[in-house]
């Protein structure tokens, strides 16, 4: 199924042009002069012959011939009519610009943000590199995050990800990566299911993991403005888990049979941001979690087995200094969720609702845990967290077999 | 005198006999038709059943759209078209039924009142369902919702538009049914208008200081995220 319907005028330019080297896709509108000197400079010594494409209308294309090896494109904007979610609509804008580097038939194909600060020479060599030198087929971004940085992506995304299709990617969603020829097209074609009222998120690790690609992951000096800013948490944490959790469901023949994980090859070198050391009051957190258990009890029970719904009435009943969640406790209510999710034990909406005040659970046992530590030990008790749910994979691939029994 | 109380117990015995003579034909009829139209429901369900699942219907209605998954989770689109059908023939076998009681006996007023009432059970019956869905559905996403925007009566919200809808429901089915007449409308209408007179009789005498003191709350407070959550970066 096809993200974009491309123009005629820009299918022509295609056939014109023939095959090139890389093709950067920026998910979202920019500014054709701004991107072509920052690209030209960017790009100086990595490909002879790259296409910069961008969202907006072929008619506010700069109508100047290129001088300096970098082709600009613009290509239409995904209609994404079913819904208004953020995250969603980036997943679309990556596909288009996915399916403008197959129809290109691009070596490497970089997706960035429009934010264009991965359009930085260092940033587009140690994305490019590994794919154009035919040592990877993925490269993902490796941020330098803060300990109260992405904590969805530490608590959820990253750890269930690895544990389930057995590659240590620390991103496994992300605004900016590079995917080689065969990539592009595994992932142009992943999650789109004819008769789908909306595209799905794209997981670009764990599908590349999946058809048995070499994914590697580059350090970069990159920092997104929160994206999130006037988004409700819930509403977030219910698109991305949902997406992740629908994901599972799909491949679960595949993830069963992974044990473990496997490191993959990092190239640069990791930059952690100076350490905040002033720890974050966690008792509006932990506050949150304990009106959760008070009030959805009864949802949670039907989520949860009993001996999970005991450990969290007894976390419930602590002082906020001593709230500390342990991880394989974390890890398996996540897990239990995912089987909620597949299960329908009740509306999915209220399934991944209902995580929320746990997830804050969450967040305030680790601000508690890394507050006076640095970056490096809590990157370090991430690493440990991680370790947990891989630990706890059979008691979800247990219940994912025989749901009816409860643990 | 005590020979005509026993003429008139002798002539009412024979009139009941006779008239339970006439109906049980009827009533034979009427127990036959919806025997046989049962077996043919459960076979008719059991066929769907098989058509539906060898067509995949679940796995289509799940992807086409979640509406029905949203609704009845617990229920598979599949199972709820069996059901639909299974009681669909059944209701059948009650309406041939009732014609073939009419045609057997000589109480064509019985069946015609029955006949005309059974639109408005069938209708009862499903408003009574799709209420209660919705009150369930409704009351979960309210309380999650205020769970997860710190609302202390989360669980009071939710409780109050459970027996909302309940409430509206029953009197909806009442109303379907003919029962009460103008009795439940009225109520209806007393009910509510005095909810609401007692919401602002409490908010404009009762709660008044409490209520402004609220609005001042909000219209001081900083439209800037607080230094501590501001902090946290959740994605």
């Amino acid at each position: 199924m096809a993200a974009i319907e491309l123009p005629a005028t820009l299918q022509k330019r295609i056939e014109e042009s023939g095959p090139v080297d890389l093709v950067i896709g920026i998910t979202g509108p920019a500014d054709a002069e701004e991107l072509r000197a920052k690209a030209a400079a960017g790009l100086k010594g990595i490909a002879a012959k790259a296409v910069v494409a961008y969202a907006g209308s072929a008619e506010a294309e700069p109508t100047a011939a290129s001088t300096d090896g970098v082709q600009l494109a613009a290509y239409p904007m995904p209609e994404n009519k079913a819904s208004l979610a953020f995250w969603l609509d980036v997943a679309a804008a990556q596909r288009s610009v996915l399916e403008l580097a197959t129809a290109w038939q691009a070596r490497a194909c970089i997706v960035m943000h429009n934010d264009l600060a991965a359009l930085e020479p260092e940033a587009l060599q140690l994305l490019t590199e590994p794919v154009l030198e035919g040592k990877s087929d993925l490269v993902m971004p490796l941020y330098a995050q803060g300990k109260y940085d992405g904590l969805i992506n530490k608590s959820m995304l990253a750890p269930l990800s690895r544990a389930l299709y057995g590659k240590r990617v620390r991103s496994p969603v992300a605004f900016d990566y590079c995917a080689g020829a065969s990539a592009s097209v595994k992932l142009t074609e992943s999650g789109t299911v004819s008769g789908q009222s909306e595209t799905p998120l794209l997981w670009p690790a764990n599908e590349v993991a999946m058809s048995g690609g070499r994914v590697s992951q580059a350090a970069v000096d990159i920092h997104h403005e929160a994206q999130t800013d006037g988004l409700d948490l819930s509403a977030v944490l219910t698109e991305l888990a949902g997406s992740l959790f629908q994901q599972a469901e799909t491949n679960a023949a595949y993830w069963q049979r992974v044990r473990g994980s496997q490191p993959v090859p990092c190239y640069g070198s990791v930059h952690f941001p100076q350490s905040d050391r002033e720890p974050v009051d966690a008792k509006p957190m932990v506050e949150s979690f304990v009106l959760g258990s008070r009030n959805l009890e009864e949802i949670w029970r039907l989520v949860m087995p009993p001996a999970t719904m005991l450990e969290l009435w007894r976390l419930a009943r602590l002082e906020v200094e001593q709230f500390r969640m342990p991880d394989a406790l974390w890890a398996r209510i996540v897990y239990d969720f995912a089987l909620a999710h597949r299960m329908r034990r009740m509306s999915r909406t209220h399934v991944l609702g209902a995580l929320t005040p746990l997830y804050l659970g969450w967040v305030g046992s680790y601000t508690q845990e890394v507050g006076s530590a640095t970056v490096e030990d809590a990157d370090r008790r991430v690493e440990q967290l991680a370790r947990a749910y891989e630990e706890q994979k059979p008691y979800f691939v247990s219940r994912w077999r025989w749901p009816e029994r409860a643990s | 005198m005590w020979n005509h109380i026993e003429q008139a117990l002798h002539d009412s015995m024979g009139r009941v006999t006779t008239k339970v003579a006439q109906l049980l034909p009827g009533i034979l009829a009427f127990i036959v038709a919806l025997l046989v139209f049962l077996a043919l429901a459960w076979l008719f369900a059991a066929l769907v059943k098989r058509i539906l699942i060898a067509m995949k219907f679940d796995e289509r209605v799940g992807r086409s759209s979640g509406s029905i998954a949203e609704l009845s989770p617990e229920y598979t689109p599949t199972f709820l078209a069996t059901r639909l059908v299974f009681w669909g023939v059944v209701v059948l076998g009650v309406l041939v039924g009732l014609s073939a009681f009419e045609a057997s006996s000589a109480e064509p007023e019985v069946a015609e009142y029955i006949f005309a009432y059974v639109p408005h059970l069938i209708g009862a019956a499903v408003l009574l369902f799709a209420g209660n869905v919705l009150a369930r559905f409704l009351s979960r996403s309210v309380l999650i919702t205020a769970v997860n925007l710190n609302l202390q009566y989360a669980r009071l919200l939710a409780l109050g538009v459970k027996w909302l809808v309940l409430v509206l429901t029953a009197a909806m089915v009442l109303d379907h049914l003919r029962i009460g007449g103008e009795i439940v409308d009225l109520a209806f209408g007393i009910l509510f208008g005095g909810i609401v007179l007692a919401l602002a009789l409490a908010v404009g005498l009762g709660s008044r200081d409490l209520v402004s003191r609220s609005l001042e709350r909000e219209s001081v407070r900083p439209t800037e995220i607080p230094t501590e959550e501001r902090r946290l970066r959740h994605f």
